[in-house]
């Protein structure tokens, strides 16, 4: 309704085709759009093609790069004289264990299990707790000035220095891994949901007053939502730390689980087997990062966009 | 047009600075806007017209006097006064129509009645065709189209609007205040409409509320007498904008 009407498209293959050597004062409508298109059509392509040369070479550099990578780490142990193989095993026996460990006993997936168990209930405890502590500090003033020396003073503390409080006070068991792997992954999660919800445009919270919304519809249907991409930076930021806490809990004390399969190669003095455990805990690590990257880029795509503006 | 939609009372508002300096904004504002009446509010930087529109919002509250809408004292935001910033001010994760029904949702219209109405107000604001679209997926004319459709679905009686189309480019802005008008008589609204483009204020008002900063003040307030649609190109066009020109004229000539 009321819209500019659209370009006429005669007039705009006027204008190409006059400035063509080939076409003189009368211009042919037919042949000059197919002239258009046939221009169209070959821009088209040769985007595309950059596009995905450019993807390939990409590609190629990567693989170029770990191979390069994998290369210097089989060769360098042989190089250097006295070298023992055992205290640097290369790929081609790593590759040996991980297939023995994965594939044909499977001796490994017992400590996946247990170890992503562990990770994924002290993340979701931790993170729950800090989107709460996130929004209510961040819209509520008294809250916020009464908590923020205690919060930033426990923040201080490394994560890992509680290990062994939380054995006291816990045990061995899963639960104080839980519970250490939850306070880890607080911290960045209340922090940035903090400042998302903190730091909302004025406007959006005016525009929400004018529109009759109360305190509790301003507060889950205005600040969360516009506060979702922080907290989702918070997430991502816990998933590593609770790997790194994960680990440390493990190599203390446990039974199960990749950071006590580590701890007993170190003790069986098998390198080969601490190798396999780090490309697990690496590749675990690496998905569940991307896996954040992709969920962020998919639920808010209005959001790169806000950034770029 | 005898019944005030907006009255405005020995108002003035001072503020603190960051730095701790004192400053008033506004002194000593009496203003009426009628009931359907369309008023613009021009000025420079600092002439506290921003802050003269957030009082009638309700955002800020007056150090002295009152300012009523619609017989009632204003103390906070409301549905009952309609916002159009400048820009940015959709929410940017909901699509256009989600964004119209924020404000029905806040009255508690069910979802169907919610989208019948949503429809309606995209189509009065010629953007039912864009209504699944995303803030950032529009361009800065079709988001603020969204934006007076949001403000206009809690069917407000007036309309505040601060510098609605500032940052849009000349012609599309031209068509948004033909529509605007359109709206205006249409919806027989209130409108208190800021900018700081002369050629604006003509187009659009009945009456220019002309302001002058440091202290904010209101320095003369002039009727447009001009039939709407008007011309821009017509002689009385030009004579209202060099009245207002040589205000602003004799204004910069007593600063300095």
């Amino acid at each position: 309704m009321r819209r500019p009407a659209p370009l006429r498209q005669s007039a705009a293959a006027e204008t190409l085709s006059s400035g063509g050597p080939a076409s003189p004062a009368v211009v042919r409508p037919d042949a000059s759009l197919s002239r258009r298109e046939r221009i169209e059509n070959d821009f088209r392509r040769e985007q595309r093609q950059r596009e995905r040369s450019g993807l390939r070479r990409q590609l190629v550099l990567g693989l170029a790069g770990v191979l390069a990578f994998l290369a210097l780490w089989e060769i360098a142990p042989r190089m250097v004289p006295g070298i023992n193989t055992k205290m640097f095993p290369p790929p081609s026996h790593v590759v040996g264990v991980f297939y023995d460990m994965a594939v044909r006993t499977g001796d490994i997936w017992p400590h996946v299990g247990a170890s992503l168990q562990r990770a994924l209930w002290g993340f979701l405890l931790g993170a729950a707790a800090g989107i709460a502590a996130g929004v209510l500090t961040g819209r509520i003033l008294v809250l916020r000035h009464l908590t923020d020396p205690v919060l930033h003073g426990l923040r201080a503390i490394p994560a890992i220095a509680i290990v062994p409080l939380a054995i006291v006070w816990f045990g061995l068991g899963d639960l104080s891994k839980v519970m250490l792997i939850a306070w880890g992954a607080f911290f960045p999660v209340w922090i940035n949901t903090f400042f998302g919800v903190r730091d909302i445009p004025a406007v959006y919270l005016r525009s929400a007053a004018t529109l009759g919304a109360g305190r509790w519809a301003t507060l889950t249907q205005v600040a969360l939502p516009a506060a979702l991409p922080f907290v989702f930076a918070g997430l991502r930021h816990a998933t590593s730390v609770s790997f790194v806490v994960l680990v440390a809990a493990e190599l203390v004390g446990a039974e199960k689980g990749l950071g006590f399969l580590i701890s007993f190669a170190h003790l069986v003095f098998r390198v080969d087997i601490m190798f396999v455990g780090l490309i697990f805990l690496g590749g675990i690590g690496f998905l569940a990062d991307q896996l954040f990257a992709v969920l962020l880029n998919r639920l808010f795509p209005w959001y790169g966009a806000e950034a770029r503006r | 047009m005898s019944q005030s939609a907006v009255r405005i009372r020995d108002v003035s508002k001072l503020y603190a600075s960051t730095g701790g300096e004192l400053n008033w904004a506004l002194t000593d504002v009496d203003l009426d806007i009628a009931s359907g009446e369309f008023v613009c509010a021009i000025g420079p930087s600092g002439c506290g017209k921003t802050t003269l529109l957030n009082l009638i919002a309700g955002f800020l509250q007056p150090t002295l006097g009152t300012v009523q809408v619609a017989g009632v004292t204003v103390d906070k935001p409301g549905p009952d006064r309609g916002v159009v910033f400048q820009e940015y001010a959709l929410f940017p994760w909901m699509s256009a129509r989600k964004n119209v029904e924020f404000g029905l949702k806040m009255l508690g219209h069910g979802a169907a009645e919610r989208a019948r109405l949503a429809q309606g107000l995209l189509e009065l604001t010629g953007l039912a065709h864009a209504a699944e679209r995303y803030p950032f997926e529009l361009s800065g004319g079709m988001r603020q189209r969204v934006a007076v459709a949001r403000a206009l679905a809690t069917q407000p009686q007036v309309l505040l609007m601060d510098e609605p189309f500032a940052a849009i480019d000349a012609l599309t802005r031209a068509t948004l205040q033909r529509e605007l008008l359109r709206i205006w008589q249409e919806l027989k609204l209130s409108v208190f409409f800021i900018t700081h483009n002369i050629e604006e204020a003509v187009f659009l008002a009945q009456r220019i509320v002309v302001m002058s900063p440091h202290p904010g003040r209101i320095q003369e307030i002039i009727d447009v007498p001009l039939a709407y649609p008007r011309d821009r190109g017509s002689p009385d066009f030009g004579a209202v904008y060099a009245r207002i020109n040589a205000a602003f004229a004799q204004l910069a000539q007593e600063a300095a």
